[in-house]
């Protein structure tokens, strides 16, 4: 046990002190939408550049530990998970924190969270060389399989029917492919230069996550007297804490999901929650609870994005090859401290390296202190945060968070368009967890494809190369498991429902037509193309997409007479003003300033959705918007330097 | 009452506000007025990213820039979403400026529809030369150039070389390789420098092109067979032959140049004044202690040098892909 040799060094003041304020500073940021992990520990390299070695990387690397928690806290209380890693705790955290558990849910997202980080970090401690090894073996046919392994996991994720996920699942998959093909260089789809860059993930969680939920807020405030508060249950830690344990299956699947994906280079740790989520979802008993506040979910979801933290450094420590992006910022991080990954760290640079490993270990403890204890309060205010000043609130931190990101207005266009069609996505039974997996997933399958597809080209063929070595025929073995026991769960789900009771929901015809309108269109487009390899993939996904889309409307034509009536899906009277005020407030976004627009927009918001209109309350109002916008100024303009165009 | 006044002033303020936005015309004596963003065009964690911010940690200094200078990344495709960008719509007052990658962007505006070309940008000063390096896994068994063009001839089209992308430096190394020894090699081009060493060091693709300062860094778990460039690198890897040394005739064309650039339309003054600081800016103490603790091998050159070497470039590369 080397590590203890550095004990000293690990429980130093200095170090803890670092510790305690990376930790609290890595659990806010993460909340914030927009700023993933990733971008967190960007913005703090130049902060180290004045520390010594040890203290900077320990600062890092409690950041990076304690933003992929915080993530969980905004998916939790407001449906909008921090950063990509926490997409698979909001499919049942939010349920959770509606149904009055949102401390609880807290309560098991930190504790999770911390089982997983440190058992991460322990498998980081003992099994670094082996796993280097292992992490090595995953070449383009590897990547490109564990790719479609993550794409079978789709099917089951937040959608009431599996084709509807799948077809969304292949729609996210195909928005990954639009602008520059990254091994080709040729530029797809750019049918409007907001195109040119592609779409972010992060811009597209936020516009698919966020922007549905300001409609929802909106639609709450107006409907809803009470401001649509959720009931709070008191919920003592010390029960969390016992339930927690014992959901023994949940922390084990989701700590190993995690650790697997960790180790791989280059899967990103991004999917480790989603892979858990499905996997304990599978094999739960009763799947039909999960998406509706199962408190497994969560457990399974926290413990593995925690437990990919550790695997995440072993390829980077041991080869500098980095396991998730924010691996390879750390490697930055490193280097800068002219620390080169490799034996060299844990022998001539072993104090640096054991204090680094060691506080990441103690970065856990500090995260499920800091985090129990924000919990009941955090959840507390947030829940009692009236919907109107909530949605206006959301409006711009996504503004913000999307702008922060790459410095670009066309990513905040694109994040309130692609927002505003997931809402109505949502209303017909689309959800958002599948396509943002799909577009994680777009650019893995397809460069690796790609790659795959060159390199057996000189050698034996590309059946030869994709379908033999033992790691690609476990991960097919998976994937046709996978998929198997989704239709076989399907098929039962259907039989269960006597024939005579089945009818469709209402919408579901509007919803297969625009389903096939859409693979239609995305078909169109790709043969009208050139004629190039670029298109190969993108032909696939429209296949794919329309194959899903007429089964969608097969399904429908049986039932087409049944359909239940209903109210009208979208609240368009609700929603009028909100959508003129957010139309106008990406108008005024660049004529008049980022400050000014956002100060006016969330003014409007708050004063519109409003039901009494008196002097008092109007004051108020502007208080609370100045004082928003002195928040949001003193975060985006003092601290993370985001240079917003105009001047306010 | 209070409210009309508050509404009022704000008034004022925003329109206040909209004539002060930064126009085209900023008078150099201001310069600089801001932070100064920095675009990468290549993802925080790169080689490029990682470099940039060290180079730049101390812009803030009174004898420098007098002002902080930002990163902010702007990745995809090679580098071609971040210049587009740039080379399109980053304002050209001096406020915001760019790090360029030679031969990268000078071969992309040639092989594709970019909105950038040597014509509408203008150098700065330029911080670094990373020469492309020819590798192998440690256990190939090639341990020569010539080990690896002998066993390419006889053959042909088999060798698989990955490297960072399309017409990045280590794709121009491997067409040059092509072409000096006659034969034909299967390049790889992978998403980034990182993936493309992971592909040598699990042995999926059977040579590489890759960063020297990232080959360095591999120790023993590769074999680094040539550099391509006109003289070994003394200060990192003094025992590797070039190219020439081995009879491949390869010059130092694929070599990764890194630098600061402006939009052409920028004032003459500030580019003067820019030219100026930032190549005293590379030159601190303080910047030349982290390159090379980073394994970064530097190269400071002036505006003047760096317009020459874009249009020696810009002349070898047209020749070079014109065949293809």
């Amino acid at each position: 046990m080397e590590i203890l040799d550095y004990i000293g060094a690990i429980f130093s003041l200095s170090n803890l002190t670092v510790l305690f304020f990376a930790t609290a500073a890595g659990l806010i940021l993460g909340a914030l939408p927009g700023l993933s992990p990733t971008m967190a520990v960007a913005l703090l390299i130049p902060f180290t550049f004045q520390m010594d070695a040890a203290t900077g990387l320990v600062l890092l690397g409690a950041v990076y530990t304690a933003t992929v928690a915080g993530g969980a806290i905004s998916g939790i209380l407001v449906n909008i998970p921090g950063a990509p890693a926490n997409i698979a705790t909001v499919l049942d955290g939010h349920p959770m924190a509606k149904q009055g558990k949102a401390t609880q849910a807290l309560h098991f997202c930190f504790i999770s969270s911390f089982v997983g980080g440190i058992i991460g970090v322990l498998v980081l401690i003992f099994f670094t060389p082996p796993l280097a090894q292992l992490a090595l073996k995953f070449g383009p046919s590897e990547m490109f399989w564990m790719a479609i392994v993550g794409v079978t996991v789709i099917g089951t994720l937040g959608s009431k029917s599996v084709i509807k996920g799948l077809f969304s699942g292949a729609l996210g998959l195909w928005i990954s492919t639009i602008g520059i093909s990254p091994i080709f260089g040729e530029s797809r789809f750019v049918f409007t230069d907001h195109l040119t860059g592609g779409v972010h993930i992060v811009v597209a969680l936020i516009g698919l996550f966020a922007v549905p939920q300001i409609y929802q807020l909106l639609v709450t405030s107006r409907q809803d007297s009470s401001g649509g508060l959720f009931a709070m249950e008191s919920s003592p830690l010390w029960s969390s804490i016992k339930y927690n344990l014992s959901r023994v299956k949940a922390l084990t699947i989701g700590t190993i999901s995690g650790v697997v994906v960790g180790i791989i280079p280059g899967a990103g740790g991004q999917i480790a929650g989603l892979v858990a989520y499905d996997q304990v979802r599978k094999f739960s008993p009763d799947a039909s609870k999960f998406g509706n506040g199962e408190p497994d979910g969560v457990i399974a979801a926290e413990s593995a994005n925690n437990a990919m933290v550790g695997p995440s450094l072993v390829p980077l420590l041991t080869l500098g090859i980095p396991g998730s992006p924010t691996a390879a910022v750390l490697l930055g991080g490193l280097l800068i401290n002219g620390l080169f990954p490799g034996p060299d760290l844990f022998t001539v640079h072993a104090e640096v390296t054991w204090t680094f490993i060691g506080s990441l270990l103690l970065a856990q403890v500090f995260m499920i202190i800091i985090g129990l204890a924000l919990s009941r309060s955090s959840s507390y205010w947030v829940m009692r945060v009236p919907s109107q000043y909530m949605a206006a609130a959301v409006t711009v931190l996504a503004v913000f968070g999307t702008y922060s990101i790459q410095n670009s207005y066309s990513d905040v266009v694109l994040m309130l368009v692609l927002g505003s069609l997931m809402y109505l996505l949502n209303k017909y039974g689309f959800s958002a967890a599948p396509i943002v997996l799909g577009i994680i997933l777009g650019p893995i399958a397809e460069d690796n494809f790609s790659m795959g597809k060159m390199i057996a080209d000189v050698g034996d063929g590309a059946l030869a190369y994709f379908l033999t070595g033992s790691i690609n025929l476990v991960l097919i073995f998976v994937c046709v498991v996978s998929i198997g026991y989704s239709v076989w769960v399907e098929v039962k789900q259907r039989r269960q429902v006597a024939q005579d009771q089945k009818r469709s929901a209402p919408g579901t015809r509007v919803a297969a037509v625009g389903a096939v309108v859409a693979a239609a269109v995305v078909m169109t487009m790709v043969m009208s193309a050139d004629d190039s390899q670029a298109y190969d993939f993108p032909f696939l996904l429209a296949i794919l997409m329309a194959t899903f889309a007429v089964m969608l409307l097969i399904d429908v034509l049986r039932m087409w007479k049944r359909e239940k009536s209903g109210p009208g899906l979208v609240e368009w009277s609700d929603l009028g003003a909100g959508i003129v005020i957010i139309v106008a407030y990406l108008l005024l976004l660049q004529s008049a300033g980022f400050y000014l627009a956002s100060w006016l927009a969330f003014t409007a918001i708050v004063v519109f959705y409003s039901g009494t209109k008196n002097r008092a309350q109007l004051t108020r109002i502007l208080w609370v918007s100045i004082g928003f916008m002195v928040v949001i100024y003193g975060l985006f303009n003092l601290s993370l330097r985001v240079v917003t165009p105009g001047l306010l | 009452m209070i409210l009309k006044k508050i509404k009022s002033s704000l008034i004022t303020a925003a329109a206040t506000s909209m004539l002060l936005v930064p126009s085209t015309t900023v008078l150099a004596d201001d310069y600089p007025s801001a932070p100064i963003q920095v675009a990468v065009a290549y993802g925080p964690g790169g080689a490029t990213d990682f470099q940039a911010r060290i180079v730049t940690m101390m812009a803030g200094k009174e004898k420098y820039l007098n002002m902080p200078m930002v990163i902010f990344n702007k990745p995809g495709a090679g580098g071609q979403k971040g210049w587009n960008w740039y080379a399109s719509d980053a304002s050209k007052d001096g406020h915001q400026l760019a790090a360029y990658n030679v031969p990268h962007f000078i071969a992309q505006s040639l092989k594709f529809d970019t909105s950038y070309n040597t014509g509408n940008l203008e150098p700065i000063a330029n911080w670094g030369a990373d020469p492309a390096v020819l590798i192998v896994p440690a256990d190939s068994p090639f341990n020569s150039a010539t080990d690896l063009v002998a066993w390419s001839k006889a053959n042909p089209g088999k060798l698989t070389v990955s490297g960072a992308g399309l017409y990045v430096g280590h794709h121009i190394a491997s067409l040059q390789l092509d072409k000096a020894a006659d034969i034909s090699t299967k390049y790889i081009p992978a998403g980034g420098g990182v993936a493309a060493m992971k592909m040598v060091l699990g042995s999926q693709v059977m040579a590489g092109f890759n960063n020297l300062s990232d080959a360095f860094r591999q120790g023993d778990r590769i074999k680094i067979l040539a550099v391509a460039d006109n003289q070994r690198e003394q200060g990192f890897l003094p025992d590797v032959p070039t190219f020439k040394e081995q009879g491949i005739e390869i010059d130092d064309s694929s070599v990764n140049f890194r630098g600061i650039m402006a939009r052409k339309g920028t004032p003459p003054e500030v580019i003067e004044f820019l030219a100026e600081r930032v190549h005293l800016m590379f030159q601190d103490a303080k910047v030349a202690g982290k390159m090379k603790a980073g394994g970064s091998p530097m190269r400071i050159m002036t505006r003047a040098e760096v317009q020459q070497m874009w249009v020696e470039r810009q002349a070898y590369l047209t020749e070079l892909l014109s065949d293809l």
